[in-house]
């Protein structure tokens, strides 16, 4: 799979400018084309992509640069950002379809649903540690969901990179194992 | 403002003359990793299991501590009382987080607190960590920098890379300092020893290598970080 976003420097990839995106991205960035985690807070919070939802924290945001990092600069250029952006909106409509109180919090089991619905395919096990990470008092509210959503794109990804037989199970070094997990 | 001199790193200013007496004997130690024995180390680190050489502290030194950090006089220090009583040299309160881990690792009835007995590990583990974090804040600016905890760190015997550094720090810094302070740093600490201790679980050769399900590896994640 390509790297999308690796390298796209000043100037970028074609019909930038006319991208309506880029106006949020260019609003917050620097002359080298990258935003870094509190930009990036900035940036989604000006565009109104939480909608009626809490804007997202800063740990979050810094999740989303970790889990779009490839370079591991710690920050994010424009086309990374445009694959971050679809992803939002993916699990803003997915939340937002569960949340049908519009409370702007979901209910345990209906995360477990919501994940199923995302195409993870989890042990109960799995999802119990996730909804134990993850719910105050039983919910969870949109930027948590947020943030459990980066994780596990994230880790997923960390995952399919080791397994390179493709068989479900990957292999990790110590070393390396310690500095993946703790970037997640 | 004022600036932090000296810095009072753990428990409270009226103890601090008898726990002078007690860092003389701990400043025998030249090697902090060997201080720490209860500390489990980084996987490949030459420390592990050092043996434990300090004496004990004095009991009644412990007892006088004890009482005056927990003022509701339950015989039981909750978090909140320990957290009230320790300093991370920021004037904020200590990481919340790391005091709740630090009772859960000495509570050994699940009560949410500590009694007397317990709180001697507790104790020690602070003062241990003060210690360390003395003996590696060089420059004596209360906050461990990039540079101060790279060598923290490679001293536990972790292998990271550089960037990794600025990761850990942008992580942990509650401050937004771009430094750690005491808190946050044994915050991180833990968790990398507690990523070490669920990886060594599944190493079951001991070859530094494990070979996971992407089940396992969820779990194995989502309990830690």
């Amino acid at each position: 799979m390509a790297y999308p976003g690796y390298g796209a420097g000043p100037g970028g990839a074609p019909g930038m400018q006319q991208d309506p995106l880029y106006g949020y991205f260019s609003a917050v960035a620097g002359h080298d084309g990258q935003i870094s985690a509190d930009e990036l807070q900035r940036c989604l919070t000006q565009s109104g992509i939480s909608g009626s939802y809490q804007p997202f924290s800063l740990d979050t945001c810094r999740l989303m640069i970790n889990m779009l990092d490839r370079d591991m600069s710690g920050t994010m250029g424009f086309v990374e950002f445009k694959e971050l952006w679809q992803a939002l909106n993916g699990w803003k409509n997915t939340f937002a379809s569960f949340d049908r109180d519009h409370s702007g919090m979901v209910e345990g089991h209906e995360l477990q649903q919501a994940i199923s619905s995302m195409g993870y395919n989890l042990s109960q096990q799995a999802m119990n540690c996730i909804m134990k990470r993850y719910s105050l008092n039983g919910r969870i509210p949109f930027d948590e969901f947020v943030a459990c959503c980066v994780r596990l794109r994230a880790l997923t990804d960390q995952f399919r990179r080791r397994d390179t037989s493709h068989n479900g199970s990957a292999t990790f070094q110590y070393d390396d194992f310690i500095q993946v997990t703790m970037s997640i | 403002m004022i600036s932090p001199a000296p810095l009072r790193l753990g428990l409270i200013e009226r103890v601090r003359r008898s726990e002078f007496t007690l860092r003389q004997q701990l400043r025998e130690e030249t090697q902090p990793s060997l201080l720490f024995s209860s500390f489990k180390m980084a996987y490949h680190s030459p420390y592990r299991g050092a043996p434990h050489i300090n004496a004990p502290p004095d009991q009644g030194f412990l007892w006088n501590i004890f009482q005056r950090v927990d003022k509701d006089r339950s015989g039981v220090i909750s978090d909140s009382e320990l957290q009230q009583a320790l300093s991370n040299g920021t004037w904020t309160p200590f990481n919340p987080v790391t005091v709740r881990s630090i009772i859960s690792m000495f509570d050994r009835e699940n009560k949410g607190g500590v009694n007397f007995n317990e709180f001697a590990g507790v104790w020690k583990y602070i003062t241990d960590w003060q210690n360390i974090f003395r003996t590696y804040d060089r420059d004596n600016s209360g906050f461990i920098d990039k540079n101060e905890l790279k060598q923290a760190l490679t001293g536990f015997g972790y292998r990271l890379s550089d960037q990794f550094y600025m990761t850990l720090i942008e992580k942990f810094d509650r401050q937004r300092k771009g430094q750690v302070a005491f808190d946050d740093f044994i915050q991180c600490c833990i968790v990398l020893q507690r990523l070490t201790d669920v990886f060594r679980r599944y190493d079951t050769d001991q070859d530094g290598w494990i070979q996971v399900s992407y089940e396992q590896y969820l779990s194995m994640v989502f309990n830690i970080v």
